[in-house]
């Protein structure tokens, strides 16, 4: 009886439970996938609401269209049905599949007494049992079906159970090995079903395995780790940005950007075999015309256009010359010509944020502002260098022209909508310019766009009056959202441009900050406000704008903080009738002091990417104190933790930059002489209400 | 006793044998592309036309139907390589100025590996250049050039950047030019118009609004021809 026997699962009852496990493992979290709330901008951020359509605005929406299908993730959606039908099809074979469950051998249940009988019970138990039930005395029963042989097993049965009860060896043995007699033999099940073991099954066994191991493994890996290594980070095939790379110059402006852009590798996909060459003849005769603002009607300079006319035929010249077209708003009367330009947008764009990446890591001011001009007008379907009023509908070069005058700076949207309306009406409605209805569109459209105006910007750092050396500092900018040409702007209100520091004892809201801080600082408050989708009618793509704040240095001409990037707000921008609510809201950015003290003049640029003309350039200064004078204000604070303030931790604090923990003070009482030991404990101060007290 | 069934065994070491094979042929393979595609990497500068020129130069071949040589001037020779020399400035500053920001971004993910490969051959390459160019300069006939050929040619350098920079500054000049007179014009004839309309007054005030109107035309011209 004793030895290992393997029982296959031949009445299929596990193995439906293996399957359905194996495939809800894979479909569940992909069903999570599928029904997450999509963080895609388009699905619930508000738009600008207009009536305008552009032309060949059906072609637009056939690429939003397309897009939009592909981001549907049709595979996973068919994945996932596929899985939960699998997954119900084992439901169902489980439940049919009678279950064997072996009957757990229990001797109080065969003498039907309950578990915690005495043995006393037991016996008199067994006792009446035994005089019923003896063989020689119960008689078979043919109603119930019984032979004398199932009521000598019956009793044989009940004599064991008794003993197993009774008898100290029996009961050690049931209670050791769950069975009177002893250790019973083992069945080991495999969850497989016999078929698969049978002979001459093997080698297709073997082929299925080699096929999943020896092919679909490594495949998978291969395609995943190829596939992270053909993308940049960026997202743009890293070629392309390779390229981008190599295209980089101190010296690029915004047409070199759109030059530069062409070579990537993601146009010579979409412009494949013959529509590389085709019609490319037509195209550039259209934007090298004469144009009516620009001297090209593609609007590229003279530089560009020897950039373009020294490139070799092929994918990269159609590519520069259906960006060109796009940016003019040249018509090309060609269908398949007009639905490659507004294909060749969207990608441009994608391989601007690359470029922006890259003149990021290059550190100078100028390309880098080149870069983000370029998404500009990359959205808004403009040339370099054009009139912003060109971003308002049924705007022609033409109609931009003659609102603007014979002018060699370009009104901005906010200069022109701040005219007085009689005049503002005058430059634009006419003969040959706009009509009534379509200035009234246009105006509509301009009075809804988020203007973010700066009222305020400045240093601080959070729970301390000076700013010390190395200590992180946030720049608070405080700004609100006016659109071009409202009317009755509220006066700024004194208190919202102050920042208050949130309770000391809030723990919360002081790491919640931190986090923010680190991450691109999104807004962590529960009520997060969408700016609404750009106004972009000939971009193919839903795009949600986002505004880049960052510090430059205007004497080197270098960047001195990269960078942040708020796409959410935390107050409203528009009230639900749409007005502007004018609400101020902040933008935080944290970084490092510099490590002397002394006054430094940043240049602040606030940059909206997704319209022209909306950035802000304003010079701020940081005052950096000397250590000491943080350190004066905490001298009379007598509670110290020396121990705290291991150089280790401290470092360490500094280089998280999460301040130390509230309860932590770190003031030792000889420190404020000591230069040395200031410099350690310059971590962000956020001593609890003690030391707050003391400095107010 | 021990009777191997050697048939059956052979499905295993078959299994093994394909395994290891597999194994084996995808190292190399994988190893033979990734050699042939660094040996076939795009190099970073175009040809160095200026190595070139002064290499041929050196080098000449004499012509056919000659025994020898044209003799270069020792002054042509000089020349062509302190060209060489500002060229290979401008490729070091260019070098200098992408190291830090490629290793940047290689880290973070946003360039290729295989760029930084070409980086570094290009920058080994500089070393190599630079390194003939000091020897060829002690080989020269004039050896005061020695150590002040690089600073000469970065002198150099930065004065064709310099005078780059003015030739686009100063090619903008025409077409400013051209507005401004256009401007002035169209001043000039609006202030006519003003003239003409209320001339039939004929006040003193007028003619203090002429006055200004033409100094402020003046003006506009002297700014105009700056």
């Amino acid at each position: 009886m004793s030895g290992t026997d393997y029982s296959y699962d031949e009445q299929g009852q596990f193995f439906p439970i293996f399957i359905a496990t194996i495939v809800g493992i894979v479909t569940i979290p992909l069903t999570y996938t599928v029904l997450k709330p999509s963080s895609d901008p388009g699905a619930t951020a508000p738009r600008i609401k207009t009536d305008y359509r552009p032309e060949h605005a059906d072609l637009i929406d056939i690429q939003r269209k397309a897009q939009k299908k592909k981001e549907r993730k049709l595979k996973r959606i068919l994945t996932v049905v596929a899985g939960w039908a699998t997954m119900a099809f084992m439901a169902y074979l489980i439940y049919v599949t009678a279950r064997t469950i072996p009957k757990i051998w229990n001797p109080y249940d065969i003498l039907g007494i309950s578990d915690s009988a005495s043995e006393r019970e037991i016996k008199s138990h067994y006792k009446q049992l035994s005089k019923k039930y003896h063989p020689d005395k119960a008689k078979p029963d043919p109603a119930k079906n019984e032979t004398l042989e199932t009521i000598n097993d019956y009793y044989v049965e009940l004599v064991k159970a008794y003993k197993a009860l009774t008898d100290e060896d029996i009961r050690n043995n049931f209670i050791q090995f769950g069975h009177p007699d002893g250790k019973q033999s083992f069945s080991i099940g495999i969850a497989l079903p016999k078929f698969i073991v049978t002979d001459g099954n093997g080698k297709y066994v073997i082929l299925v395995y080699a096929a999943l191991l020896g092919v679909l493994l490594p495949y998978l890996v291969g395609s995943w780790w190829y596939g992270t290594q053909r993308m940049s980070k960026e997202k743009v095939l890293i070629e392309s940005a390779n390229n981008l790379f190599r295209e980089y110059d101190e010296g690029l402006e915004e047409g070199g950007i759109v030059s530069a852009l062409s070579t990537g590798l993601e146009f010579q996909n979409a412009l494949k075999g013959d529509k590389a060459e085709s019609g490319l003849g037509k195209l550039e005769t259209r934007i090298l015309a004469e144009g009516i603002a620009t001297p090209l009607a593609g609007g590229l300079s003279t530089k560009d256009r020897t950039v373009l006319e020294d490139l070799d035929g092929g994918a990269r010249r159609k590519a520069l010359a259906l960006l060109w077209a796009y940016l003019g708003r040249v018509e090309l009367d060609d269908p398949a010509l007009n639905q490659a330009k507004i294909e060749v947008a969207p990608i441009a764009h994608a391989l601007n944020t690359s470029f922006t990446a890259i003149a990021l890591a290059f550190g100078t001011t100028a390309p880098i502002l080149a870069s983000y001009l370029t998404g500009q007008n990359l959205l808004q379907a403009m040339p370099p260098k054009a009139s912003p009023l060109l971003q308002l509908p049924f705007v022609t070069p033409a109609i931009a022209k003659a609102i603007e005058g014979d002018s060699r700076t370009h009104l901005s949207l906010q200069d022109y909508m701040a005219l007085p309306e009689a005049y503002r009406k005058k430059l634009a409605v006419g003969k040959g310019l706009l009509t009534e209805a379509q200035y009234n569109t246009a105006m509509s459209v301009a009075k809804q766009l988020p203007r973010l105006q700066v009222e305020k910007a400045f240093f601080k750092v959070t729970g301390e009056k000076y700013i010390i050396p190395s200590s992180l500092v946030s720049l608070v900018v405080k700004g609100r959202f006016i659109p071009p040409g409202s009317q009755d702007i509220p006066e700024v209100n004194e208190l919202d441009l102050e920042d208050i520091d949130p309770d000391e004892d809030d723990l919360d809201a002081i790491l919640g900050r931190k986090k923010k801080g680190v991450k691109g600082a999104k807004p962590e408050e529960e009520k997060i406000i969408q700016p609404p989708l750009a106004f972009a009618p000939y971009f193919a793509r839903d795009y949600s704008p986002r505004w880049h704040v960052f510090l430059t240095d205007s004497k080197q001409g270098k960047i001195a903080v990269p960078p942040f990037t708020f796409t959410t707000f935390d107050k409203p921008i528009y009230d639900e009738s749409g007005k502007p609510t004018f609400n101020m809201q902040t933008l935080k950015a944290q970084f490092q002091a510099p490590p002397q003290a002394g006054h430094y003049t940043f240049v602040m640029h606030l940059i909206c990417d997704s319209y022209v003309g909306f950035d802000t350039k304003m010079e701020v200064t940081l005052v950096v104190d000397e250590a000491s004078k943080g350190a004066d204000i905490e001298a009379d604070d007598d509670i110290s933790e020396p121990d705290e303030d291991s150089i280790a931790g401290q470092m360490q604090a500094m280089k998280s930059g999460v301040a130390a923990p509230p309860k932590k003070k770190k003031n030792k009482p000889e420190s404020s002489d000591d230069e040395e030991s200031n410099t350690e404990e310059e971590v962000e101060d956020t001593s609890d209400t003690d030391t707050d007290t003391d400095e107010e | 006793m021990f009777g191997v069934d050697w048939w059956g065994l052979a499905l295993p070491f078959a299994y093994i044998a394909v395994l290891l094979g597999a194994l084996v042929t995808f190292s190399s393979m994988s190893r033979k592309r990734r050699a042939a595609k660094s040996a076939n990497l795009a190099p970073w500068f175009p040809p160095h036309l200026q190595r070139n020129i002064y290499l041929s130069l050196l080098h000449l071949e004499p012509e056919e139907g000659k025994e020898k040589a044209p003799a270069v001037p020792d002054s042509i020779i000089r020349a062509a390589l302190l060209r060489r020399a500002v060229e290979d400035i401008h490729r070091i500053i260019q070098i200098r100025s992408a190291k830090q920001a490629c290793s940047t971004l290689l880290q973070r993910g946003s360039v290729g590996d295989d760029l930084w490969q070409r980086f570094e051959r290009a920058e080994k390459e500089m070393e190599e250049e630079l390194r003939d160019v000091v020897t060829e300069v002690s080989k020269c006939s004039y050896p005061e050039l020695g150590p002040s050929i690089f600073q000469s040619a970065n002198e150099i350098a930065a004065g064709t950047l310099l005078r780059k920079k003015l030739q686009d500054i100063q090619s903008q000049a025409p077409a400013e030019k051209e507005w401004w007179e256009r401007r002035r014009a169209s001043i000039q004839s609006e202030f006519m118009k003003e003239l003409e309309a209320p001339s039939k007054g004929g006040s003193d005030d007028d003619a203090v609004l002429v006055n200004g109107a033409s100094n402020t035309a003046s003006i506009r011209k002297k700014k105009g021809k700056k």
